[in-house]
């Protein structure tokens, strides 16, 4: 579904706009709570309550409180007995579909890590206390990586062909940056996109173990960071051909304009020093979009905090950009694996169409091997055009989407 | 263009190669099954598994060192697609070369020794080096290293459809040019808490056979293994059309899913390879094939080889492809003779075409059609 340019020849492909998104993390409910907490520069990190953490060296992590999510079973959309990431899912689709009811999808591409991890652990532990296993059924059928996402389809109706992509803590960007193909090559022309995940006692416990999560405040970016925090959430994008968007007078909210993925063979799960693998996601999402590096307004970066990631994000980012502005928000949410990339993209939306950047909180002082503009502590006014977020996980993948503010 | 199979890899508890499976299923050769344990005391199962000899001669890479069963199948099987397609001449270059992995419970054994360290001794005991073999993508990243792929690498998850929606993505990458090859990998591991949750599951069946397409389905067996298809634009069979399928909420609505697969997919000169394993699975087929293909001949290798739930639908594909090549189904045992559907007879002329119909055990379901 290419678009013939009478005037060069030559044939264009379909630009992708975002239509609706909803999204649901420690920031709030919703786009407009989001917002607010990114504004005044929220430090969503507390105690961990879900699980014992007393033999972890991080006993922190970025919460969603089950009593909001329960308002949705409430109103007699949600099955109690569905996990909580089918709750978090729901929620975000409930808002996306709020925004734009006439949003069909004809393909879903979503992100995630672990499924519905806590429910494996359920099953596990009672095993182990050779307790009657009950409940085993439900914990069994809804421990899937797609049964969340198939759960919101259901709640609302939706019964597209569902591809669930587990690349580690990149699932979320590259779930973005595949709709974002899908509709650019005429393969489609509505895809519901995005990520989730939810805190469970394994994967945190794994990056404790790891020593990648830190005892301390999440510091990005920082001379003396220590590591990531965990976190949790969910949030969809409605993407569509900005052709047929506007054909049925969708509101544009913004364009994805092009994406990149790598993979870096260094190490199970530590980046190439040398950045090359975040570079050439980032060098070839700037090439799909036709963007020249300097046209970047700003960067969310992956920027997980820990020693090794933030160093060699932080090299590539400069040798490419120079001085643009860059955060990581993951410093007031955690990481929320896959679903950062899909959150971290809605924040980016929220930035585009309120013109500011988001902050990097906790940061004390400047690292001198990065030579970065850290937008630091608070939010910044800016008038930003595009802007880019990247999403690196275990296995050496590398994504990174690049968004452009909507055409007034 | 058109996205064709330009190699093939398998590993399956029947062995290890294209020809040595494909010639013990023409034999009418079943694995045998194991006895799966986790402690004394406790139930236990009967899974196919892997002979340990179809691991020999895996390259001494060192992801592999301490990589688990399903990293080994991926490899096994992914480097076997690659040298197959490289002895027919074919050249690859690696930097345009995507990698698609496939898979629905992962490295349940990693995952399942690293959660018990913390259940039993709490967080402290917890294996850093476990730990990132228990994600989803690992086989792919081990796979990837070894190969040099640096590009484009997708891991997907699913049910037992998730390898025909992996051959769609990279039907997509290549059709769009992002990539001049694509290997797609799905594997599978089994594993005593697997079955004990499939049988909490009300899935599985205390020993074989797998009984096919019966009206009172008992259950299945599970396996372990892994298939691997490089995609190109060489190679004799070609990927006439791919479903992506639909999800169904409730077991009852499956045939309607695979009714809507097969009436896109349905051809009359096509026989099936479907996906049947002695569940509800085997009812929703065999109404919807009785319905769209009542002629075709139908073909299910999960009685000989079990149910591998990520890795099956890419053993259809494989079995399928050969069949095109052989003109030839392997024979089918463990039929309910009431089924009402056409099954090898060791004839020729099964069909021109051939549909892989997938449907899986959690609410997916896809297919795709095959010539030659």
């Amino acid at each position: 579904m290419s678009t013939f340019n009478a005037l060069n020849g030559i044939t264009a492909k379909p630009r992708v706009a975002i239509v609706a998104a909803g999204i649901i993390s420690p920031l709030g409910f919703g786009l407009t709570e989001t917002l607010h907490s990114l504004r005044s520069a929220t430090d969503c990190v507390s105690a961990v309550s879900r699980f014992d953490v007393s033999q972890c060296r991080c006993k922190t992590a970025a919460q969603i409180p089950d009593q909001r999510l329960l308002v949705y079973r409430q109103k007699g959309r949600i099955n109690a007995r569905l996990h909580r990431a089918s709750h978090m899912l729901i929620a975000a689709l409930a808002e996306l579909l709020e925004r734009d009811q006439e949003f069909k999808p004809e393909v879903t591409v979503i992100g995630t890590t672990s499924g519905g991890m806590s429910f494996g652990e359920d099953y596990y532990r009672a095993l182990h206390r050779h307790e009657r296993l009950r409940r085993s059924a439900e914990w069994v059928a809804n421990y899937p990586a797609q049964k969340p996402v198939l759960d919101a389809q259901n709640a609302f109706g939706i019964s597209a062909p569902c591809f669930v992509i587990a690349n580690a803590c990149a699932s979320g960007t590259n779930a973005i940056g595949r709709a974002f193909e899908c509709i650019q090559a005429g393969r489609y022309e509505r895809v519901l996109t995005g990520g989730y995940d939810a805190l469970s006692e394994l994967v945190f416990v794994g990056f404790d173990s790891l020593q990648a999560a830190t005892p301390e405040k999440c510091r990005p970016f920082d001379r003396d960071r220590t590591g990531m925090v965990i976190g949790e959430g969910a949030a969809l994008l409605a993407l569509e051909n900005l052709a047929s968007a506007s054909k049925r007078n969708a509101t544009i909210l913004a364009e994805i304009i092009g994406y990149g993925i790598s993979t870096d063979n260094h190490h199970l799960t530590q980046p190439d020093p040398s950045g090359s693998g975040p570079r050439r996601a980032m060098e070839q999402a700037l090439q799909s979009a036709g963007c020249a590096p300097e046209r970047v307004d700003y960067i969310n970066a992956h920027g997980t905090a820990t020693p090794f990631n933030d160093a060699a994000e932080g090299k590539a980012i400069s040798e490419l950009f120079g001085r643009v502005p860059v955060s990581s928000t993951k410093s007031m949410i955690g990481h929320s694996l896959g679903a950062a990339g899909a959150i971290e993209a809605v924040i980016c939306l929220l930035a585009l169409r309120s013109q500011f950047l988001p902050p990097n909180i906790n940061f004390r002082a400047s690292d001198p091997n990065l030579d970065l503009n850290v937008v630091a502590n608070e939010s910044r006014e800016a008038k930003i055009d595009i802007v880019i977020s990247n999403s690196f996980g275990f296995g050496g993948t590398n994504a990174s989407v690049l968004i452009r503010k909507a055409a007034a | 263009m058109s996205v064709r199979i330009a190699g093939m890899g398998w590993i399956t508890p029947l062995g290890r190669g294209i020809d040595e499976v494909w010639n013990r299923l023409l034999r009418g050769d079943e694995a045998s099954p194991q006895t799966i344990s986790l402690n004394e005391g406790t139930k236990t199962y009967q899974g196919f598994l892997v002979p340990n000899e179809a691991l020999n001669n895996l390259p001494p890479h060192p992801r592999l060192r301490r990589a688990s069963a399903i990293s080994r199948f991926a490899a096994t099987a992914g480097l076997d697609a690659m040298a197959q397609a490289k002895a027919m001449g074919l050249k690859i270059e690696m930097e345009r070369l995507a990698l698609v992995f496939a898979v629905s419970n992962g490295g349940v054994a990693y995952t399942k020794r690293f959660y018990h360290d913390i259940v039993e001794s709490g967080a402290q005991s917890a294996s850093p080096l476990l730990f990132p073999e228990t994600v989803f993508n690992a086989p792919a990243s081990h796979l990837a290293a070894i190969l040099g792929v640096n590009g484009a690498s997708y891991t997907i998850v699913g049910d037992g459809a998730v390898g025909i929606l992996g051959i769609k993505m990279a039907s997509d990458l290549l059709e769009m040019g992002a990539a001049n090859h694509c290997l797609v990998v799905a594997a599978e591991e089994a594993d005593w808490l697997l079955c004990d949750a499939y049988h909490k599951w009300r899935l599985i069946k205390s020993s074989p056979p797998i009984e096919l397409f019966s009206n009172h389905p008992h259950g299945t067996i599970l396996s372990e293994g892994a298939g691997a298809v490089l995609l190109g634009r060489e190679g004799s069979v070609k990927m006439d059309s791919i479903n992506a399928g639909g999800n169904f909420s409730q077991r009852r609505n499956s045939t309607a899913v695979v009714n809507r697969i097969l009436q896109e997919l349905r051809d009359q000169t096509a026989f099936v390879v479907a996906s049947a394993n002695g569940t509800f699975v085997d009812l929703a087929e065999r109404d919807a094939i009785r319905q769209q293909i009542p002629n075709s001949i139908v073909y299910s290798p999960k009685a000989a080889l079990g149910e591998s739930v990520g890795a099956s639908a890419l053993w259809q594909v494989i079995i399928a492809s050969r069949a095109l090549a052989a003109k030839q189904l392997p024979p089918m045992r463990h039929v309910a003779e009431n089924a009402g559907l056409r099954f090898p007879a060791g004839e020729n002329g099964i069909g021109l075409n051939a549909i892989v119909s997938s449907c899986g055990l959690n609410q997916q379901a896809a297919g795709l059609r095959l010539s030659i």
